[in-house]
């Protein structure tokens, strides 16, 4: 019984740090602007729900046990940690409570942030740990007379207002006009925890019903960005779980210290939660499996994350009047910048060697909202597999049949995304018909193909499908692919590279190009696509 | 009685400083320029006069700061009203469009205090608006009457063309001041828009990769403006890029072989910090 009502009011909890999991994201831009506070509250949220449904745990020491277990477990990024740490305390006081009265809840909110400043080195203000500070404080100043009721609510206020009162505390806050990620995170939750629990008070099933609360102003002047956002001073944020005994939480957070910066591990002598920004995230691992069994490990790049954010943000705020947004399945770090920078809402990874599946490209589709979409498939194998995903949407999607990541690129130069998608998928076929695409890549066994003699492992230059040329050197070969285009007359050359191992750079590439093709215009870029030393398209 | 006639000794033209005219350009008598103003940070200078062009692109580049940019202040055209009408009996205040700067505005509530000036927003921007004091010039020199000359300035307003061939967009985005292009995309992927300028606002006209295809565009353009029997006048202006500048000469030159060109402007610290630095432009005004 105490189970499935708990089950109930942290359900409302997640659907409505679910509903507002974007919002949240984009907030975040302290201490890391990566973009995930809303996804790792979601998930620490989650797993709490898992770990509940799996226990068989009926009276509340066990089902408190649970959530707090799940909670340390689960903990993804620097905002789930201090949750599971306000988690902790709240279930330390309601653990042992025997019930849910005002006199707990305001016992429990003090636990809460009293273990998450204990779990903080150095605690800083216009954070999460303010706003449940200021919580608790409210709580402790409501009569117990007044009922519950009435002291969430004056918990939500006090909640409101610091989470207001954030932006002025933290400049990074300040500068991007926002308040801070989690400390708005952390009340969604507590409104929907909240709502949940009056709910079953009042003897009714949780309903959906609108959320409790005043607004809060989260952002002085809309996210729109100005500037790129600052990279993070360490890499990868890392965080896993060590199940042993006798772990020593203090003596790791020692160990971490000048490996990187935002460290936190809580936990206990069997089972500790360790969180950390760091450039070599193997170093902390291998110390940690040296104590007991590692679990639980989600590693982000945090430069990656930084980018992506802005990207979104950036596209958001050009996107005012977007009717169409592009979802491009690409392989290689170079060439998704290329896609992201020309305007492309979503980017699957995919190419030659791991076609991606129609749920996958749903799944992207679903994810931007937008009802006009065009899929850019790039690759002769996955067109199928888009036009399989258009007919599962009920939103007008596109598939303009793209054979290869220049072609792609090729369309996106003709996007227009405040046109609709059959406007747009005629702008980019037209921008695809024009061009010629050719690809150098190595083989994979003797033959002989279109006439030319090939041997494994050699280079070989393929034009619109056709070999033309086989060759030991990758150069070799893409001077004959250059005279082959320069011979039907293309007159502009955008080159992709990926030549690690390929014994060519990109400056003897257009050398050479000078010399073959010197009426060429070249365009060279760093794709980074795997397989294929060279894609290129000719217009 | 007839008409009075004006001439470049009884009339003056005043212009603001985004008319990125060629050196020695004011050094002429019946020509007077406000200079808007570009800050850096604390640092304050007045446009073409503090700083020039090269000092300006060389300041950008070594700047922490984005600078931005001020329009004059109506005493300071009521200062060179009065200075003009000092020495002249008409006055003429040519300006930036007023969907790009303030300017005109400025210019305008400080005529209302003189007789005799007369202020218009030539909808356009850059040296083509230094072509129109030219071409203006050129009608007073042999004397035209005041209906001759409000008819040119107003024919220069309506149908001079600026097209632009930005290096990127992120200083037009930067400063809000790209009208009707949010999405467009430029800089990227070596793609370098092409900018018009249509009812004085900066408008895209093509989305261009490539030098090849930026140069078949501005050719298109030039059809699309003129024929190659018009009488044809233009100027061309840049940011720190005369190579590009030469070609687009060449192209014009072999277009429009009887076309009359009358200078090469160059892009001064208002305009570039809106423009930003590699930027080609140039005008046009069939007469």
């Amino acid at each position: 019984m105490v189970r499935a009502i708990a089950i109930a009011a942290i359900e409302a909890a997640l659907a409505a740090v679910e509903a507002e999991r974007q919002l949240i994201n984009d907030l975040n831009v302290y201490p890391v602007p990566d973009g995930d506070t809303g996804t790792n509250l979601a998930l620490t949220v989650r797993a709490v729900l898992d770990e509940l449904e799996q226990s068989d745990a009926e009276g509340i020491p066990g089902v408190a046990a649970a959530v707090t277990k799940g909670s340390l477990m689960g903990a993804r990024g620097n905002s789930g940690v201090i949750l599971s740490q306000v988690v902790r305390g709240v279930c330390e006081v309601w653990g042992t409570s025997g019930s849910l009265d005002v006199r707990v809840v305001k016992e429990a909110l003090d636990a809460g942030q009293a273990a998450a400043y204990r779990a903080v080195k150095e605690p800083v203000e216009g954070t999460m740990l303010t706003v449940i500070r200021e919580m608790a404080i409210a709580a402790q100043a409501m009569p117990d007379s007044l009922g519950l009721e009435t002291l969430l609510a004056a918990v939500d206020e006090a909640g409101s207002s610091a989470v207001e009162r954030t932006t002025s505390q933290l400049a990074a806050l300040q500068k991007a006009g926002v308040v801070d990620a989690g400390g708005y995170g952390l009340l969604v939750l507590f409104r929907g925890l909240a709502t949940g629990i009056e709910e079953l008070l009042r003897g009714g099933g949780v309903s959906t019903r609108p959320r409790r609360g005043r607004p809060v102003a989260v952002t002085s002047a809309g996210l729109a960005l100005e500037t790129e956002s600052e990279l993070s001073q360490y890499r990868y944020c890392t965080s896993f779980l060590v199940r042993g005994e006798g772990l020593d939480a203090a003596a790791f957070e020692v160990f971490l210290a000048p490996l990187g910066d935002s460290a936190l591990v809580v936990g206990d002598e069997h089972m500790m939660k360790v969180h950390v920004h760091v450039d070599d995230p193997g170093v902390v691992l291998s110390r940690a499996v040296a104590m007991g069994a590692v679990g639980e490990i989600d590693i982000n790049d945090m430069h990656e994350q930084t980018r992506a954010r802005d990207e979104r943000l950036r596209h958001d705020a050009a996107g005012d009047e977007a009717a169409t947004v592009v979802v491009a399945v690409v392989a290689g770090e170079g060439n998704k910048q290329l896609f992201r920078e020309l305007g492309c809402g979503a980017i699957v990874d995919g190419g030659q060697s791991m076609n991606p599946s129609a749920a996958q490209l749903l799944e992207a589709v679903e994810a931007l909202g937008c009802d006009e979409v065009v899929i850019l498939p790039n690759n002769g194998n996955v067109i199928l597999t888009a036009e399989q995903a258009a007919g599962m949407s009920a939103r007008h999607i596109a598939v303009i049949p793209s054979s290869s990541i220049p072609a792609g690129l090729a369309a996106m130069v003709a996007f227009e995304p405040e046109r609709d998608a059959v406007d747009n998928a005629r702008l980019m076929e037209e921008a695809i018909d024009g061009i010629q695409s050719a690809e150098i890549t190595y083989a994979v066994r003797d033959s002989e193909v279109d006439g030319v003699e090939v041997r494994e492992g050699q280079a070989i230059g393929i034009v619109d499908g056709t070999l033309v040329a086989a060759g030991d050197a990758v150069d070799e070969v893409f001077g004959r692919v250059l005279e082959t285009l320069a011979a039907n007359g293309a007159d502009q050359l955008t080159v992709l590279t990926s030549l690690n191992g390929s014994g060519t750079t990109p400056a003897r590439l257009g050398e050479l190009a000078a010399r073959v093709a010197p009426d060429l215009e070249l365009h060279v870029y760093d794709g980074g696509q795997p397989l294929y030393p060279i894609l290129v398209s000719a217009e | 009685m007839s008409e009075p006639l004006l001439t470049l000794d009884n009339t003056a033209i005043v212009l603001d400083s985004t008319c990125d005219a060629p050196e020695g350009f004011f050094e002429r008598d019946g020509l007077f320029m406000v200079p808007l103003r570009v800050h850096f940070g604390d640092e304050s200078f007045r446009d073409g006069v503090d700083l020039g062009h090269d000092e300006f692109f060389a300041k950008l580049e070594g700047s922490e700061v984005l600078p931005t940019t001020s329009q004059p202040t109506d005493a300071e055209f009521a200062a060179a009203f009065e200075e003009a009408r000092r020495h002249y009996e008409h006055v003429f205040s040519l300006h930036i469009s007023r969907k790009m700067s303030g300017t005109f505005q400025a210019a305008e509530r400080a005529a209302q205090g003189f007789d005799g000036v007369e202020v218009y927003d030539l909808k356009t921007v850059s040296a083509a608006m230094a072509m129109c004091a030219e071409r203006l010039r050129a009608r007073l020199e042999p004397g035209c009457t005041l209906a001759e000359a409000r008819a040119y300035i107003e024919h220069f307003a309506a149908h001079s063309q600026l097209l632009v061939h930005a290096a990127t967009l992120e200083y037009l985005r930067r400063g809000g001041r790209i009208g009707r292009a949010a999405s467009l995309v430029g800089g990227v992927f070596d793609i370098k828009p092409l900018i018009y300028c249509l009812d004085g606002e900066l408008t895209p006209y093509a989305k261009v990769r490539g030098q090849k295809k930026a140069f078949a565009a501005m050719e298109r353009f030039l059809d699309e403006h003129s024929t190659p029997d018009d009488e044809l006048h233009y100027c061309l202006i840049d940011a720190l890029n005369p190579e590009e500048i030469t070609l687009v000469d060449e192209l014009i030159k072999r277009a429009r072989p009887k076309a009359h060109f009358h200078f090469r402007g160059r892009v001064g610290a208002v305009v570039g910090t809106h423009i930003g630095p590699g930027t080609t432009a140039f005008a046009l005004i069939v007469e």
